[in-house]
């Protein structure tokens, strides 16, 4: 299978248990399990052990163990202290042997409820936010689930905004995150994959794909990347993305990530996988395209001609972004010829008295720029208008009037800036303005010979690309004729019955996804 | 394999080593937009026009200087003169701008293919720039008219000659691939547009000439230079101009005026016109059919004839048709009779038709075409009145 390139070389030998080297069983011993519990947790006082006596004739040792502030309270006393001493009667025999067993079916009036035999188990159950409830003489405890973090609402995204299309972005929570896209694919072949990724943070990873659209072979290389991440922490989806991407040694992000549900949704739709953590808002989707990051989930929503014209215009501004500055260098410099006369004279008037050569004055301007973008993006909200009056007036216009530069480099500088915030992915504006620069050296030493050399240089590294097994560039190199009605054009929906060819092959047609299960079966 | 690394990463080490090869910024260039050579005593005399771009912007010109500067220089060669000229000009002349190149008078009467061999060699030189020849003065006075309106006197120039070419027909852009062109034939036979400055010279270069609003020297196109064996022999009338034109289907517009029958007079625009020549050898004498075919509205009536009959627009046709044709016949009877020189490329035409013929007769060709039958036939269609249709001044009478 040299199809997918295995970029994890280095991979660690199997998870064992992580931070207690054996399994440790639970005592039956109710006072030394929570000694045990207590020196494990350092007496930390958010777990808190409530130690009771139930039982109406007989009495019965019991614990109550929880993390303060992940287990709902209201929770433990109304539907588990409550129940626990009113209903039990400890008195016959058969039910003080199953103690656990009858706790769970007379008893405990809360969702979900799970034996518990080894403190490992016991620890990540507290941790998560359960209650776990140990009885004397008994070496099985029962974990609860009372978990209740406090979410943050389903709230508009901030980064991706459309004018038409659903408002609710994703939360730092998993469950709300996959429930977000369970309420738009009710279809139970959407599955989910967990995994727990992180020595220390032990964080919830899920993996959701929709079974029998998305290519299995795909899926099964996600898994087998996710597994072989080993690191101490995962606190945000850029931790899994480095490791599970192809090739680390590109600006071109391979995975794409959002916080849309409804971009994720369309994804899972064309057969690719996701990838949620738990934390954070920002969803990966693999395998992710050079075209993907260009389209908006905007463009799915609005008229097709409208978004077809649109997306031209974005590849219009992706050209911009990438090579206004070093054309205007290499023209001006090199290949005055080029330019019109009146125009010539225009520009080499605003040059006049300029001290610097357009390189310099170029390089200047952009970095003045990244600068104070830079700024604008980590000052605090309040001192915002202070940096970027600043900037306007002493980029926009003391600059020139000071005739360090010339109002002509200004225009190319501010143009190429508004281009580069054209994209609706971060991720490849961040590459396209780090090429800027390569670009503008190459064509201060070599003119328009050195711009192309470089745009030849990227498109081979671009089509060198791969994400998990799909190339980088596809549907262009290669180039798939079925696959441009989503391409650089968006075709009307009627005119796009068929999914991507490269990410799925077994169900070509996405009108007929059930058709061809109930088939198969 | 970071050995090989290594190693590749040293092969790209030499690209750095050449720097900034061949840049040049622009304000360290002088931007050339128009050259003027002329011959004195043996030497050539070359004058350039550079402009100075922080007086052309319309940003915050200073007053009291121009927007061009003209420096001038001598040498055996023009490109001697042009390296020359460096010890005076104060940056490096950029001639890839060129607008205009114009050959002097005396130049033109001494032979123009040496002069312009220079600018078909060289790389810099783009060739979409206009070649016209000075009359009755040099290329230098020319170049230094101060013009109004155009800041650039080079771009007045050759906005001049587009516009003149194009809708009134008595003058022809050349460009430099063309002249090339026709000079590399065995007849060298060829036909610039001349320049002259009407009015006092003197005037022209004071800063004044552009502070009245009647310059007193301007600049102006006065017809058609004849070149033959690559020496200026004669000019063009302004009529014989445009029959030339006519000829060489070069007319896209022009007007043109003819009487009528009551006295007064009718003037027309003719908005397209098609010219085909044909050449044939009958028993070894060469004769050659030209027919123009025009399409032109009713431009003016200064006159009372009514319109509205078909006889009046046939009547105009036929008019028109013999003014033209009289421009025509003018100007192959100067061509013909007085310079000998067929700058119309007739042999060509025949050439084109019956090549075994005509290698009969070519070496006799420069004696054969004087003597030439030419046949003309001008059809005119007269295809719109205008926005009425008889005149209202002159019908208004009855």
């Amino acid at each position: 299978m040299s199809f997918f390139r295995k970029s994890i070389s280095n991979s660690p030998e199997p998870k064992d248990s992580s931070t207690t080297t054996e399994t440790l069983y639970l005592h039956t011993e109710l006072l030394e399990n929570i000694k045990k519990i207590k020196e494990a947790t350092g007496n930390s006082n958010d777990v808190v052990i409530r130690e009771m006596q139930i039982g109406k004739s007989e009495k019965l040792l019991i614990a109550i163990i929880y993390t303060d502030g992940l287990a709902d309270k209201t929770v433990i006393t109304d539907f588990i202290m409550k129940s626990l001493e009113l209903d039990i009667d400890i008195s016959s025999d058969s039910i003080s042997k199953k103690v656990s067993q009858s706790l769970k079916d007379y008893c405990l009036t809360v969702g979900d409820a799970k034996d518990i035999t080894d403190f490992k188990t016991l620890y990540s159950a507290i941790l998560n936010g359960e209650s776990v409830i140990l009885v004397d003489g008994h070496s099985v405890g029962i974990s609860a689930s009372t978990k209740h973090a406090k979410d943050r609402a389903v709230t508009e995204p901030t980064t991706e905004s459309v004018i038409r299309g659903p408002r609710e972005a994703f939360t730092e929570t998993l469950r709300t995150n996959t429930a977000l896209i369970r309420r738009k694919i009710k279809d139970p072949n959407l599955w989910i994959v967990s995994r727990i990724v992180g020595r220390v943070t032990q964080t919830d990873i899920a993996i959701m794909y929709i079974s029998g659209i998305a290519n299995d072979k795909i899926v099964e290389e996600v898994l087998s990347r996710v597994d072989r991440i080993d690191i101490d922490g995962i606190l945000e989806s850029g931790y899994i993305e480095e490791f599970i991407q192809d090739n680390s040694f590109t600006l071109f992000p391979t995975i794409y990530s959002t916080e849309r549900p409804d971009v994720i949704a369309a994804e899972l739709l064309e057969g690719r996988v996701a990838i949620f953590v738990d934390g954070t808002p920002i969803v990966l989707i693999v395998p992710a395209l050079f075209t993907t990051f260009i389209q908006s989930a905007e463009d799915h929503y609005q008229r097709a001609d409208v978004s077809s014209l649109i997306r031209i215009l974005r590849y219009v501004g992706i050209s911009i972004a990438l090579l206004g500055p070093s054309l205007y260098i290499s023209i001006t410099t090199f290949h005055q010829e080029m330019l019109p006369t009146p125009m010539l004279i225009s520009i080499a008037s605003q040059r006049e008295g300029v001290p610097f050569p357009a390189f310099v004055e170029a390089l200047g301007m952009e970095l003045a720029f990244e600068i104070l973008r830079e700024a604008g993006l980590r000052m605090p909200r309040t001192i915002g208008p202070a940096v970027s009056i600043v900037g306007t007036l002493v980029i926009g216009q003391a600059a020139v009037e000071a005739g360090i530069v010339s109002a002509a480099m200004v225009i190319v500088v501010s143009i190429t800036a508004i281009c580069s915030f054209l994209f609706p992915s971060y991720a490849l504006s961040n590459a396209i303005r780090i090429l800027r620069f390569p670009l503008m050296i190459l064509a201060g030493m070599f003119g328009l010979f050195g711009v192309v050399i470089g745009m030849i240089a990227l498109t081979l590294h671009l089509c060198s690309l791969r994400s998990f097994g799909v190339p980088y560039m596809s549907p262009l190199a290669p180039f798939i004729p079925s696959d441009q009605k989503d391409t650089i054009l968006r075709f009307p929906r009627w005119a796009q019955l068929t999914r991507p060819r490269l990410i799925n092959k077994k169900n070509a047609t996405s009108g007929t996804f059930h058709k061809n299960t109930k088939k198969r079966k | 394999m970071k050995k090989k690394i290594l190693f590749l990463l040293f092969l790209c080490l030499p690209l750095f080593l050449s720097g900034c090869w061949s840049k040049r910024e622009l304000n360290e260039l002088a931007i050339t937009v128009a050259i003027g050579i002329d011959k004195v005593d043996d030497q050539y005399e070359v004058s350039v026009q550079i402009v100075d771009p922080g007086e052309v912007s319309a940003r915050n010109p200073s007053a009291n200087r121009t927007s061009v500067n003209v420096y001038h220089a001598k040498g055996k060669s023009i490109f001697e003169a042009i390296r020359r000229m460096t010890t005076v000009t104060p940056r490096k002349l950029y001639f890839a701008h060129i607008q205009i190149l114009i050959l002097g008078e005396d130049l033109a009467k001494e032979g123009i293919s040496d002069a312009l061999e220079l600018f078909v060699r060289d790389h810099e030189i783009r060739n979409d720039f206009y070649i016209i020849v000075s009359e009755e003065t040099t290329a230098k006075e020319i170049l230094e008219i101060i013009t109004p309106l155009e800041k650039i006197p080079a771009n007045k120039m050759f906005n001049s000659l587009d516009v003149s070419e194009s809708t009134w027909a008595t003058t022809s852009t050349v460009q430099l691939d063309e002249l090339a062109n026709q000079l590399s034939k065995k007849e060298k036979n060829t036909i610039l547009s001349a320049i002259t400055i009407k009015g006092d010279p003197k005037q022209g270069i004071e800063q004044s000439n552009v502070q009245k609003i009647d310059a007193p020297a301007k600049l102006q196109y006065s017809g058609l230079a004849v070149f033959k064996q690559d020496k200026l022999v004669g000019s063009l009338s302004e009529d014989e101009s445009k029959g030339y034109n006519f000829l060489k289907n070069k007319v896209k517009s022009t007007v043109e005026i003819i009487s009528c029958p009551n006295g007064g007079q009718l003037t027309t625009e003719l908005f397209s016109a098609k010219t085909k020549v044909k050449g044939k050898i009958k028993n070894g004498s060469p004769s050659i059919d030209v027919s123009v075919t025009v399409n032109q509205n009713v431009g003016v009536v200064e006159c009372n004839i009514d319109l509205t009959k078909k006889e009046t627009i046939d009547l105009i046709n036929k008019e028109t048709s013999e003014s033209i044709k009289e421009k025509i016949h003018q100007t192959l009877e100067i061509l013909q009779k007085d310079y000998k020189a067929d700058v119309l490329e007739f042999g060509e035409a025949i050439h084109r038709t019956d090549h075994k013929e005509w290698n009969k007769i070519k070496n006799d060709w420069v004696q054969l075409f004087p003597e030439l039958k030419i046949n003309v036939s001008v059809d005119v269609k007269t295809r719109g009145l205008g926005t009425m249709q008889n005149s209202i001044i002159h019908n208004s009478k009855e």
